[in-house]
């Protein structure tokens, strides 16, 4: 499985460009119809005037209706000064009185004082038309006289195209400098991770010193965490380094008293001298085995968790298993072991080896550091929640509730006591978090240790 | 009855013309000009000629008009037999027809010395520069005071009824487009137009077709005072006629323009274009200062007739009048019979009636 890699930085921006855009095309829209009515307000004005100044010179003489063409009305038209002019003078009984013939009326147009503002089609070209009435009452001409006033629309063009082309000018200017406000703040916003990288990539190996915490409060937790976890694993280390020590030394000490012994032996004649001798051997040569195993087994743990494929494994039959061997090494001994199982068919998944080492090891150290006459309970039951307990009681003197923690930490011994190899529940710890489970230490009814293991995907 | 002349007078034209035009149109078509002009070709000639010198290749057609008789020309022909490009004195109809669509757009560089008023849309140019003066005989006003005002012209002939007595010439406005657009420019420009009017009824003013035949009655001695004449007539009569004299009015000084556009209808739109294009360059505008005998609008252009000598010798009262659809205002039906009947009641005052 490849992972696409994306530059978060370009992700910010590009969507921040694109939202811009939307917005700036929205509001082009808007300013576009805005500088579009605001050219036709300010010139309708203009055209209204010219029409109210044509009107008011429409006169009655000798039963002749009259216009006196005001040179204002077209001079103020000439504001516009590239725009072409027509206007139509029509009777109160609908004849032409003057000026353009057939201009163009607004469709069910009744006279009326209100100017009316309309755009038609005149000799070939878009024209802005004003159609405003005046009602003539007197005896010989009665009814409207109707002024038509029409201009063409290049002005009215060029005031919405400077008023639209400003606007948008001022809207992109905003728009890039967002932009670029935005882009400096992605990149001020992301450098932290770039200094912490080039902090990091510029380390050497042997610098244990804990990375400076910058100035700012988003980053301090992933420095801390960084900090944190460089700071466990060179505990990690330390322990380690002190149990290879502390094992070597012990290797060597048992590899040399073995020796010594041997040379000893080999001196004697004494029959029962060098029985004992050889019992002395012996001893020497269990612990020097078992410290072995556990290392190797230590390593075959953290190898098969490391890579571990989960199995079905049926967890009743690997404990009683288990239990035999350990019932048949301690035959001679007054160890009583009890074993309880609240559920037959247990499943968990898993892996078999491993588990059962674990275990191994916790049942190990109950017969380690228990009395002659230890009482050791194995107790399997579901918890909730599809959860497997697995309880191993003791009647030893168990570990007092301050130093539980320190015990489930890897390479770490209680006691100076050498016959530990500090390395059992080390093993389990590994194992269970391979399974995702939990390790609690506790006290046993009789006053022991208690060890719950929970291990999750049970089925029964 | 006149009307009737008129048509008829016009008719003939176009009929000669069209013939004119179609025998000019089997030659060929592509290397042809045609002009219509309301401007004596006297004046366009040189132009004319200096203009071929520099295009041989093309066949120009000039045909002259009086300017009402183009005006109607242009509204009546079919379309296939407009001109290329049309030429008048007469302000106020060739905005009328701009107005009414027969103009194209003309965008070169070259418009770009005009003034604004002599340019109205691309399409209508003014070419140029040419005052309204009044003109009066020297020998007749020896010890009298010029009236070099409109105000000072009424109140002089006021005072003097006999001495100016029908011995004062002006347009007839009911004749000449031109003389009509500058007594529509008075009324527009000043509050005394009315009383000169008046005055000009009360010594029985000579009326006339043209501004020559004003300036040579004013220089033979049959008339004392020429009122609003054309400053480029005017100026060239002057040189030669040491009896003329000229008045630039200080209260205002209109200033007419010639007028010319390329009809959208053109058949040779190219060919229009280049003469028009000559026509305002400084080449086109020194011939028009140097040879045609009216005066050159273009800045750049100095000699006697050119805008820049006038503006330095007489400045601070010319007003152009300006190209725009106000000038259409006195070509209204209504404000055409009313304004023609108020100068018919004020001229025609007869001072015999009892």
């Amino acid at each position: 499985m490849t992972k696409t890699v994306y530059s978060l930085q370009q992700q910010l921006i590009t969507r921040t460009g694109l939202l811009m855009l939307i917005v700036f095309l929205i509001l082009s829209a808007g300013v576009w119809d805005y500088a579009r009515r605001a050219a036709d307000l300010s010139y309708n004005r203009l055209l209204n005037s010219a029409s109210l100044s044509i009107i008011e010179r429409i006169s009655v003489q000798d039963s002749q209706i009259d216009l006196d063409l005001p040179y204002a009305a077209l001079s103020m038209l000439e504001l516009a000064p590239d725009d072409k002019v027509y206007y139509e003078v029509i009777d109160h009984r609908g004849q032409h009185l003057t000026g353009y013939t057939k201009t163009p009326s607004p469709t069910n147009y009744h006279p009326n004082s209100e100017p009316i503002f309309y755009t038609a089609t005149y000799k070939g070209e878009a024209v802005s038309w004003v159609i405003q009435s005046k009602r003539l009452i007197a005896p010989t001409a009665n009814g409207w006289v109707v002024i038509k006033l029409g201009q063409t629309k290049n002005a009215r063009h060029e005031l919405s195209d400077e008023i639209f082309f400003s606007s948008l000018a001022t809207l992109s200017g905003i728009l890039l400098l967002t932009l670029l406000m935005v882009w400096l703040g992605v990149r001020r916003a992301l450098q932290p991770l770039s200094i912490i990288s080039e902090n990091l990539k510029s380390r050497s190996p042997n610098d244990r010193r804990p990375l400076k915490t910058p100035a700012i409060r988003e980053v301090t937790p992933l420095i801390d965490a960084i900090n944190n976890y460089q700071q466990q694993l060179l505990n990690n280390l330390q322990t380690m380094k002190v149990f290879i020590a502390d094992a070597s030394h012990q290797i060597r000490s048992s590899l040399g008293g073995i020796q010594g012994q041997l040379d000893v032996t080999l001196q004697a004649s004494d029959i029962d001298d060098i029985r004992s001798r050889l019992v002395n051997i012996r001893q020497q040569h269990k612990k020097l085995t078992r410290l072995t195993n556990q290392l190797l087994a230590h390593a075959l743990v953290t190898h098969r968790s490391d890579s571990m494929e989960p199995q079905s494994i049926a967890v009743n039959p690997l404990v009683e298993e288990l239990l035999t061997e350990i019932v048949r090494d301690h035959a001679h001994t007054q160890i009583d072991f009890s074993y309880t199982a609240e559920a037959d068919n247990i499943r968990i998944p898993g892996d078999k080896v491993s588990l059962k080492e674990a275990l191994k090891n916790l049942l190990e150290n109950a017969v380690r550091y228990g009395p002659e006459n230890n009482q050791i309970d194995i107790i399997l039951r579901p918890g909730d929640a599809n959860m497997l307990e697995i309880i191993i009681d003791d009647s030893g003197p168990g570990i007092p509730a301050h130093q539980r923690r320190q015990a489930v930490q890897r390479f770490s011994r209680l006691s100076a006591d050498a016959s530990g190899s500090g390395l059992g529940l080390a093993i389990v710890e590994t194992v269970i978090q391979a399974h995702q489970g939990s390790l609690k230490l506790d006290r046993s009814p009789s006053g022991g240790l208690r060890v719950v293991i929970r291990i999750p995907g049970a089925r029964l | 009855m006149k009307f009737l002349l008129q048509q008829l007078t016009l008719i003939i034209a176009l009929s000669t013309f069209t013939m004119m035009a179609n025998a000019a149109q089997t030659t060929d078509p592509s290397s042809s000009l045609i002009i219509f002009s309301a401007t004596d070709t006297n004046a366009m000639q040189p132009i004319i000629d200096a203009f071929k010198k520099a295009s041989p290749e093309l066949n120009i057609h000039y045909q002259e008009f009086q300017t009402n008789e183009l005006f109607h020309a242009i509204q009546r022909l079919p379309e296939d037999q407009l001109p290329d490009l049309v030429i008048s004195s007469a302000m106020d109809l060739q905005i009328k027809l701009v107005n009414d669509g027969y103009a194209q757009p003309f965008t070169d560089p070259v418009t770009e010395a005009l003034p604004g008023w002599a340019n109205w849309r691309n399409e209508a140019f003014g070419f140029t520069y040419e005052p309204v003066v009044m003109v009066y005989n020297k020998p007749a006003f020896q010890g009298k005071p010029l009236p070099n005002t409109h105000e000072k012209l009424a109140l002089a002939i006021r005072n003097s009824n006999d001495f100016f007595m029908n011995r004062i010439g002006t347009y007839d406005i009911r004749v000449s487009g031109v003389g009509y657009l500058f007594a529509s420019q008075d009324e527009i420009n000043s509050s005394i137009s009315s009383r000169l009017k008046e005055n000009l009824g009360r010594v029985v003013a000579n009326l006339h077709c043209c501004s020559s035949n004003i300036i040579e009655e004013v220089e033979s001695g049959k008339l004392v005072f020429g009122y609003n004449v054309l400053g480029s007539y005017a100026i060239k009569y002057a040189r030669t006629a040491p009896t003329i004299g000229i008045i630039f009015p200080e209260d205002y000084t209109l200033v007419m323009s010639r007028v010319a556009f390329i009809t959208r209808q053109a058949r040779h739109a190219q060919n229009a274009q280049s003469f028009l294009r000559y026509l305002l360059s400084v080449q086109g505008q020194q011939v028009i200062a140097d040879k045609s005998g009216l005066i050159a609008l273009h800045p750049g252009v100095d000699g006697p007739f050119t805008y820049s000598r006038l503006q330095r010798d007489y400045p601070l009262r010319f007003k152009p009048i300006p190209l725009g659809p106000a000038l259409m205002v006195y070509l209204d039906q209504l404000k055409q019979r009313r304004f023609i009947n108020e100068w018919s009641n004020a001229i025609l005052y007869d001072v015999f009636v009892p």
